[in-house]
């Protein structure tokens, strides 16, 4: 019954193209088909291991909106419609949409933060051990240990973190990963959506099927949300021939023409 | 306490670059004292080896990973010194600065240009003059390609990276990931397999890597180099025609290994030639640094005490690693997609 609703849920959703409803806030159980047919570890949870590419437009901007010169048109994956922004960030947030060409992190190849590298759309690499997963960006240098070995946040936070700090657990197949200890740097997205550095996101990772994960994330943020809000995308499994990430260290580019012993030509 | 050490590394914004520098001898306080197994860097943490272990290629009786590697997984440094000369590893970086070399030459490490015996890169003359030419502006860079690339945060590459900072060994079906300061490198298990090199027009800072396991060394032939990385301070260098076949052969006890790594380049070498550089892996025991240990005690109560390492993000912390040649702050739009 459970799972047919779900079924059902998904189909609607896969069709209207929106994420499903926000009342999937509590864990969706996993059916027994796709639990069957999803790799797994030594320890028999799900094993995540492989290249992944979001082929949604979050990136672009997390909001519903038409097209635009620098953006396709989406429906959106904030399960609430739009972000809860609290009165004065709102303000900021239209300051920001302003400025994005040119004031975007991304544009400086800089490390994109969580959860903005997930749906960027380039491929990352998950290897996964017992203690941790580690993801590795193609794009920039970012590389992001999920600690999953019990060890918890540390005592003290320092708020300068690029990517935060990571404890994950499992609740079933999903993989509940808290991040937290982030700095205000990131954006979430090409439209100018932001945080602060009271950034406290909770992720959670699980299979659709072998080949694609359903990534969810909750962010909540005092200075900035007036209430915590949900984001939903599907990623893919690069399955072209022989796919592997390809270094893209962009933020050389200034630079990159003089070496080795050159005057700037390529 | 270490993370404290960190963010002064991390952030470094405004401080003195030779504040960074953490291989310096103790400058000129040290020359000369009376020989001792080893000196102590300032930075700490690493023991400044003047000799060290040959290892032997041979057969791998040690743990193993899940598919069959030897396990190797762990936080390791280089034993010797950072990447100020790449010939005299305890002498000078150039352009005479404060500096003074870890006693005689004959006391100080030895080169790491392993063959030809003479220690010396065997350079073409024109490459020669090239390297000479970086080296005798090094410490005033008047042109762009006269700052050193990590001084702007660029990869270290191959094989700079394993002559600065720490750095971790990640293990996986089918990949190891060296997880460095300035950046990653996966290597493929598929060495022996017929793994195919990326397309000969793409080129890379830290190259394609393709290897496989031979008993207690790990075999990677590398390809498409873009050879921007430089070798360090003074100038050393291959280009982007270059191929290097890397072997980190492994102590029995896992506690060392040797990175051999032969490089071959007719556009820059008169004839292929061989580096090594030692390296050992840190234990509970070592004490943790901010440089060459650079991780801190995982919070984890009534569990076995185990190390963590953080981000160590450069560009955007306008953490360029200098000594010398001062990193320039990056402009602004880089991209258009």
């Amino acid at each position: 019954m459970r799972q047919s609703t779900l079924k059902g849920a998904l189909v609607l959703a896969l069709l209207a193209g929106v994420a499903a409803p926000a009342g999937a806030a509590a864990p969706r159980k996993t059916s027994a088909a796709v639990a069957a047919a999803i790799p797994r570890d030594a320890q028999g949870h799900p094993d995540f291991s492989g290249i992944w590419q979001t082929l949604s437009e979050a990136d672009y901007d997390l909001e519903p909106h038409a097209d635009r010169r620098d953006a396709p048109p989406s429906a959106g994956v904030v399960e609430e419609g739009t972000i809860p922004y609290l009165p004065a960030a709102l303000e900021r947030r239209t300051k920001r949409f302003a400025t994005r060409t040119t004031e975007d992190p991304r544009l400086k190849c800089y490390v994109l933060g969580v959860p903005r590298g997930v749906y960027y759309p380039a491929p990352f690499q998950i290897l996964q051990r017992d203690e941790d997963l580690t993801l590795v960006h193609q794009f920039g240098n970012q590389v992001r240990v999920i600690h999953k070995d019990g060890s918890l946040h540390p005592e003290e936070l320092h708020k300068e973190l690029w990517l935060g700090d990571n404890r994950a657990h499992w609740e079933g197949d999903t993989l509940v990963n808290d991040v937290t200890d982030v700095n205000d740097e990131t954006w979430l997205d090409r439209a100018g959506n932001y945080h602060s550095e009271e950034l406290h996101v909770v992720e959670r990772w699980s299979f659709v099927d072998k080949d694609t994960i359903r990534y969810r994330a909750t962010l909540d943020d005092p200075k900035v949300y007036s209430r915590p809000w949900t984001i939903e995308v599907l990623l893919n499994r690069r399955r072209d021939a022989n796919f592997r990430l390809i270094e893209d260290y962009c933020y050389t580019f200034e630079y990159a023409d003089h070496y080795p012993h050159k005057d700037g030509q390529p | 306490m270490t993370k404290s050490l960190l963010v002064v590394a991390a952030l470094a914004v405004a401080t003195p670059v030779v504040a960074q520098a953490p291989e310096q001898p103790a400058a000129a306080a040290n020359a000369g004292q009376q020989a001792r197994p080893a000196r102590q860097g300032q930075g700490g943490g690493i023991n400044r080896e003047r000799s060290f272990p040959a290892i032997a290629s041979g057969p791998w009786k040690g743990p193993r990973t899940a598919d069959g590697q030897p396990l190797v997984a762990g936080f390791y440094s280089n034993t010797i010194g950072n990447h100020s000369n790449f010939t005299d590893p305890q002498g000078r970086q150039p352009g005479g600065n404060e500096r003074a070399p870890l006693g005689p030459r004959s006391e100080r490490a030895p080169s790491r240009v392993s063959d030809p015996a003479d220690g010396e890169i065997p350079y073409l003359p024109a490459a020669r003059a090239l390297q000479q030419d970086f080296a005798k502006n090094f410490s005033d860079p008047v042109k762009p390609r006269y700052v050193e690339p990590l001084a702007r945060c660029a990869p270290a590459g191959v094989p700079k990276s394993y002559m600065w900072h720490g750095f971790e060994i990640r293990q996986y079906k089918g990949e190891v990931l060296f997880w460095f300061d300035s950046g990653w490198r996966l290597i493929h298990l598929d060495g022996d397999k017929g793994g195919k090199s990326l397309p000969e027009a793409i080129k890379l800072w830290n190259g394609d890597s393709h290897g496989h396991w031979e008993g207690n060394t790990l075999v990677v032939n590398v390809t498409n180099n873009n050879g921007k990385a430089l070798f360090g301070r003074q100038g050393d260098f291959m280009s982007e025609n270059a191929t290097v076949v890397e072997r980190y052969i492994f102590q029995p006890d896992g506690k060392r290994f040797n990175y051999v790594a032969t490089f071959t380049d007719p556009t820059v070498y008169a004839r292929p030639w061989t580096a090594t550089i030692p390296v050992r892996r840190f234990t509970a025991q070592d004490k943790p640094d901010g440089w060459h240990f650079d991780v801190h005690a995982a919070n984890a109560p009534a569990k076995p005490l185990a190390y963590e390492h953080d981000e160590r993000i450069c560009a955007e912390n306008n953490g360029g690693f200098g000594g010398g040649a001062v990193g320039v702050p990056g402009a602004g739009v880089l991209i258009a997609r």
